[in-house]
């Protein structure tokens, strides 16, 4: 990233303006560049178990149904490793389920990678909107699906629009909603103000769903903070509930 | 221009003696040594920054007898080694520990960002650059690590467990925070974001985070103890000086187990080094206090290489493999007996 370029490009805005009170020192860095600074701490205000389409329902393909119906009814049965290995084993809940979760989370906006730091558990996902190429993967590493799968993005105007792929078909797109491995999330990240930041979702994949759908998430600021250290698996010895928020 | 950091594939012991003197640089011609058996000073201004650990350099000589490439023989008149401790002869007659080896890293592309000029100004992504040292056993200066006679028996009761196949439980084996040493001297990534109250370091693995926080009236100590323990630290000068303590278990320092008790402390001297040759690193000093395990505090030296490329870390979920139901709950391990 030639940084001397991006300098002569910088602007800032009332939004950054907020955001440079907000985080103090660390903002500087991010600020650094020509695009909206989303740096700070985050709480999703909109959170849900029962992720749903901004109209209608979700237009579930028979195959999709059926694996949902399925996934009730194992929650019913309390079989729950065998559909949600979030709430069973504290895996990662992946991509979009941490974006529509409740609790916060921070992002960290550094050489172009949104780092997305979750107190859940501590966990991360990270969107990459560097523009560069991806690293060397000489260990094929990259073919294997992860939770929060490969995100990158790239900036619309103000909008992040990132696109997220190779995600893990053992995670859920809420508490129980199933996809398959060819899932893309599309997410339009914005400010709408400074204190106020909108997501909105679009799922795709045909074998579960007959067409693309809209959920939309909103996150209000919070105040810079340390978050305690959240260990899930303490909880699981523990035989409370993996998300204890809830 | 290639990033060159030559003590990449030395492994340990003496080795890491060199590192360290690489590493200080000037603050090691410089030092001024202790009278001969002082007490160490431990605390802000124990030490120059950057330079030497708190207490200076060890005290007593390598109980080896002198270095090697020193001249030896009757000639120089000098007294005969003393025979080795009870302590010495129990480390040094484990089985030594697994080589650590380095996956060689891409150089740092010449128009990749680089750190802030400000000395004080940490923040960016960085990475461990040298071999992973699976047992610690000597101190940047090359000495054997100060154990005292629990501290050894614990050592060896890891070590001898290993070499059964019948490993102790630990954090790290059990996908937990592994305490800021064994979190810092993983070959992994991490980054650092700074504000003028804390100073925050985001790990891949484990995706632990390690908080420093420098000002202790804006993040009190928390409710519950945490396994990376309170950390709160100053600068003194261009080094940050952090002593953390408070840890919510004793930590294994190390894949093999050296220990600290869960009243020990961990006192780490940060800094920037940049020497013009496009390849900056971070040099962390960590003294280890703790008189349950020790005789005295001793120091490690790590070196961190600027690595912003390695921003985007990969995923670690090891909670997918530990939180397994049908796995039992100690991933296999056993107990450690208590002392």
């Amino acid at each position: 990233m030639n940084m001397t370029n991006l300098r002569l490009r910088h602007r800032i805005g009332t939004l950054l303006c907020g955001a440079l009170v907000a985080t103090g020192i660390a903002a500087s860095t991010a600020a650094q560049s020509a695009v909206p600074n989303l740096e700070g701490v985050w709480k999703n205000v909109t959170p849900t178990s029962s992720l749903k389409p901004v109209s209608g329902a979700i237009p579930f393909t028979a195959q999709g149904r059926k694996q949902f119906d399925e996934n009730k009814r194992l929650q019913a049965k309390g079989n729950i490793d065998d559909y949600d290995i979030a709430l069973s084993r504290c895996s990662s809940p992946g991509t979009p389920r941490l974006m529509v979760m409740p609790g916060r989370f921070k992002i960290w906006q550094r050489y172009g990678v949104m780092t997305f730091d979750f107190e859940w558990n501590r966990a991360l996902r990270q969107i990459d909107a560097s523009g560069q190429p991806p690293k060397e993967d000489f260990l094929g590493m990259g073919l294997v699906p992860t939770m929060t799968g490969t995100s990158v993005g790239h900036w619309e105007g103000d909008t992040l629009v990132a696109e997220t792929t190779n995600i893990s078909d053992r995670t859920l797109l809420d508490d129980l909603v199933p996809h398959t491995l060819d899932l893309k999330v599309t997410e339009h990240l914005h400010l709408v103000d400074a204190d106020t930041l909108e997501n909105r979702i679009t799922i795709e994949d045909p074998s579960y769903f007959k067409r693309p759908w809209v959920a939309v998430m909103t996150y209000k600021r919070q105040p810079p903070t340390l978050f305690p250290e959240d260990v899930c698996l303490d909880r699981h010895d523990a035989h409370q509930p993996a998300f204890a928020s809830r | 221009m290639k990033t060159d950091f030559p003590w990449q594939l030395r492994l340990n012991g003496l080795a890491l003696a060199g590192v360290a003197a690489l590493a200080l640089g000037v603050g090691v011609a410089s030092a001024q040594l202790p009278p001969r058996g002082a007490p160490p000073a431990l605390g802000a201004a124990g030490g120059p920054p950057g330079g030497l650990p708190p207490g200076g350099l060890p005290p007593g000589g390598p109980p080896g007898g002198p270095p090697p490439g020193a001249p030896s023989g009757p000639s120089l008149g000098l007294p005969p080694p003393p025979p080795p401790t009870p302590v010495e002869i129990l480390v040094t007659g484990l089985p030594a520990p697994m080589p650590g080896a380095l996956i060689p890293v891409p150089p740092l592309a010449p128009d990749a960002p680089m750190p802030a000029a400000a000395p004080g100004d940490i923040q960016g992504t960085w990475y461990h650059n040298q071999a992973l040292e699976f047992r610690m056993q000597r101190d940047m200066y090359g000495n054997l690590a100060p154990y005292n006679m629990t501290g050894a028996k614990v050592l060896a009761r890891r070590v001898n467990s290993l070499k059964d196949g019948t490993p102790f439980i630990n954090a790290s084996a059990k996908c937990r925070p592994p305490g800021p040493q064994w979190q810092r001297d993983l070959n992994m990534p991490f980054q650092i974001f700074q504000s003028k109250d804390w100073i925050e370091f985001v790990f891949e693995e484990y995706h632990a985070r390690w908080h420093v926080i420098l000002d202790p009236s804006k993040a009190p100590r928390p409710a519950q103890k945490e396994y990376m323990g309170y950390s709160v630290g100053h600068w003194s000068g261009d080094t940050l000086v952090v002593e953390s303590n408070d840890f919510r278990q004793a930590l294994w320092l190390d894949v093999d187990g050296t220990p600290l008790s869960a009243n020990g402390k961990l006192v780490q001297r940060i800094r920037k080094v940049d020497n013009g040759d496009h390849a900056p690193f971070l040099e962390l000093i960590t003294t280890i206090v703790d008189p349950t395990y020790y005789t005295r505090p001793w120091s490690v030296v790590r070196t961190f290489g600027w690595q912003p490329a390695s921003t985007l870390f990969r995923e670690y979920n090891c909670e997918e493999q530990i939180g397994d139901p049908s796995v039992n709950a100690d991933a296999g391990l056993l107990e450690e007996p208590r002392d």
